[in-house]
């Protein structure tokens, strides 16, 4: 392995004796990969354990979490609903973190991505045909104005994006309720919801059970995000700014342009979450939709280190989570909040184990 | 003049959970770890402090104690992934966020503490002073932490400013290299700021229950971590300019319930918006009069490994 060997400066004393921090030079992908997954198992262990203590048999987590989900079509259907916008919010996180913009505010541009996408299907605008893709621009639309301002305000002023996007949630949520318990409240509810969608409204059915075009979609954004990133100059400009932002602000690259132009289609991406959320899932727009996929969609791109597929993968995997999770709470009245507490639990264990990526610790006699 | 009196009454209220917390997040960055969990330790602090009042029957002020405990235990571990196992702080701060969530969300629900109310901190009583017209009201009806907190305050400017143990957190805040050239553990420096900079914002959130809501609610700090961030850049990590900060978020939020209270009719949710659309001004306007210097710790979020220095 070629490691560079930093020259050691004297050894502190510990608990354990004499030791060294030594800085690695550069560990071998097929080794870190090894690593993370070892991370990603503690956090799994962890996690079991505390299931376990909050009262689920050792026997029934394995039947939870594996048997009960892919041995059932209905489960698997369950599982690959959520996946798809788990995906795309993961996308739209990692495009954004691609550009060092801290998006925190993506669940603000869920939240307007369905204020766009109801606002169409409440006005019935446009021909019925044509209903669905006005839905899903506008709410793309809607999710850029809402990244549009912290970003202004970051390129302009450098206002910290990562306070700024996330009070933008605070506003925009605010901003829903106005619109559920208001103008747009169901007289035919008893719950602050909108009105259901038309037919030509929801997305086309695909696939068995309640299984729509979402799957599909997810699919081809992943397959766009990684060309974005992969194979398009953008990607490439974007590499080379930040291997080199001196070198590339003198060869002419423009960076703010470049953050710019991916900020925006973060928050397209987070809007046309919120328009698949509402209208595959929920095929309304509820106050509640959102909970917990602005928050998942930063947590899948960190795990997935900016990778397009890895991003993919690590949404199944928080979709089971999420279908296990609901399942907990009927059987064994565990909290819903147990899914959130092990997503932070897993990504604390990978976050450590990126430690043994940069460092290697020596005892010194 | 009525509302004028019921609205500053209210605000010291308002005000100290935001003061305690943005001191607490000015003594951890001071020291050179950026600690944008606050939102966490905030949520943390609330249910443990309403925790303790509801199964153990506590005196109020222990409870806030107890807060302050079960934030700063929370903080040992944001400490071990920042300061022992150097991980990016801005990840480690947002996870912290996400896992207090969790955590509170969790225990609160399977403990049964959810939406039930207690009686909470009183008011000092101040005998014949606190019925003087206008200044009693404002001056003489509030609780004992309202006090506190600016002798907390005043205690803490010393302790940074004047003290050896202030002087070396702040070069290890500014130049940790330097620090430990000149022998100071710049490891144990900010386990100390993180542990004792969370503690504060744990109390901030038990005040938050304990002193005035009296009730445990899933999220129930909405935003105000967030918002003591901001107040932290605001105020250039100058604890008094902070404490002044608070004051003015105090005076909105205690205008919020008394805009209604006189019956004006305004959309309730815009009105609601206020806290984060004003924190968004401030920001702007922080970033529109920056002087040459802002006042942030030198090393901020960078973390400190001997072995790499250059």
């Amino acid at each position: 392995m070629a490691e560079i060997a930093v020259p050691k400066a004297a050894a502190r004393r510990g608990f354990f004796g004499r030791f060294n921090l030594e800085v690695r030079g550069h560990m071998p992908i097929a080794q870190q990969v090894l690593v993370v997954s070892a991370g990603i198992l503690l956090g799994l262990l962890l996690s079991a354990l505390l299931l376990i203590a909050s009262g689920v048999k050792p026997s029934g987590l394995a039947n939870e979490f594996i048997v009960a989900i892919f041995s059932s079509k209905r489960n698997v259907a369950a599982v690959l609903s959520y996946a798809a916008p788990l995906t795309i919010v993961g996308l739209a996180a990692t495009l954004a973190f691609k550009a060092r913009f801290w998006n925190i505010g993506i669940e603000g541009q869920i939240i307007f991505g369905a204020i766009g996408a109801t606002l169409v299907a409440n006005s019935d605008f446009g021909p019925a045909s044509m209903r669905i893709v006005t839905m899903a621009l506008a709410a793309m639309v809607a999710g850029m104005l809402w990244i549009a301002l912290p970003l202004f305000l970051k390129i302009r002023l450098q206002v910290n994006e990562i306070i700024s996007t996330l009070l933008m949630n605070y506003i925009a949520f605010n901003f829903l309720l106005h619109l559920l318990y208001g103008s747009w409240k169901d007289p035919q509810s008893a719950f602050p919801n909108s009105k259901l969608f038309d037919d030509v409204e929801r997305l086309m059915p695909v696939g068995w059970q309640n299984l729509n075009l979402s799957v599909p979609i997810a699919i081809v954004l992943v397959l766009c995000v990684a060309w974005l990133l992969g194979m398009s100059r953008y990607g490439f400009l974007l590499n080379f700014v930040y291997s080199n932002a001196r070198m590339a602000r003198a060869m002419g690259v423009r960076i703010a342009g470049l953050t710019v132009l991916f900020a925006l289609a973060s928050g397209a991406l987070s809007g046309f979450g919120g328009f698949m959320i509402s209208t595959g899932i929920e095929s309304r727009l509820t106050q509640s939709f959102f909970i917990g996929y602005g928050f998942s969609g930063i947590l899948i791109a960190f795990l997935a280190r900016n990778n397009p597929f890895a991003v993919a993968f690590f949404a199944i995997l928080i979709a089971v989570l999420m279908v296990a999770g609901q399942s907990l709470q009927v059987f064994y009245q565990i909290p819903f909040a147990m899914v959130q507490l092990i997503q932070a639990i897993i990504v604390i264990c990978v976050a450590a184990s990126e430690f043994f990526i940069h460092y290697r610790i020596r005892m010194v006699g | 003049m009525d509302f004028l009196v019921n609205w500053l009454a209210n605000v010291p209220g308002f005000a100290v959970p935001f003061a305690l917390a943005a001191l607490g997040l000015i003594v951890c960055e001071k020291s050179g770890v950026l600690n944008l969990g606050a939102e966490g330790y905030m949520l943390a602090g609330a249910m443990a402090g309403a925790g303790a009042m509801l199964s153990l029957d506590v005196h109020p002020l222990v409870a806030l104690g107890i807060a302050a405990l079960f934030s700063a235990l929370l903080s040992l571990l944001f400490a071990l992934l920042v300061i022992t196992l150097r991980v990016n702080q801005v990840i480690s701060g947002l996870v912290i966020v996400f896992f207090a969530q969790g955590l509170t969300a969790l225990i609160a629900t399977s403990q049964g503490w959810t939406n039930r109310s207690f009686s909470g901190l009183g008011e000092l009583n101040f005998g014949p002073l606190s019925t003087l017209p206008v200044v009693g009201r404002i001056f003489f009806q509030q609780d004992i932490v309202v006090y506190l907190t600016v002798l907390v305050f005043a205690v803490t400017v010393h302790v940074l400013r004047a003290t050896h143990v202030g002087m070396r957190l702040r070069a290890v805040g500014e130049n940790p290299e330097a620090a430990d050239a000149a022998g100071i553990p710049v490891g144990l420096y900010r386990l100390g700021a993180v542990v004792v900079g969370c503690m504060l914002i744990g109390l901030a959130g038990g005040y938050l229950t304990v002193a005035v809501s009296k009730i445990w609610v899933d999220g129930m700090s909405g935003g105000r971590g967030w918002i003591a961030i901001a107040l932290v850049i605001f105020a250039r990590w100058q604890p008094w300019s902070a404490l002044a900060g608070a004051v003015i978020f105090g005076c909105i939020e205690a205008l919020i319930p008394r805009m209604a209270a006189i019956g004006l009719q305004l959309p309730q949710y815009f009105v609601l918006m206020l806290p984060y659309v004003v924190t968004l001004g401030v920001m702007v306007w922080t970033s529109l009069s920056a002087s040459r210097h802002s006042g942030q710790p030198g090393a901020l979020g960078q973390p400190f490994v001997r072995e790499e220095r250059r």
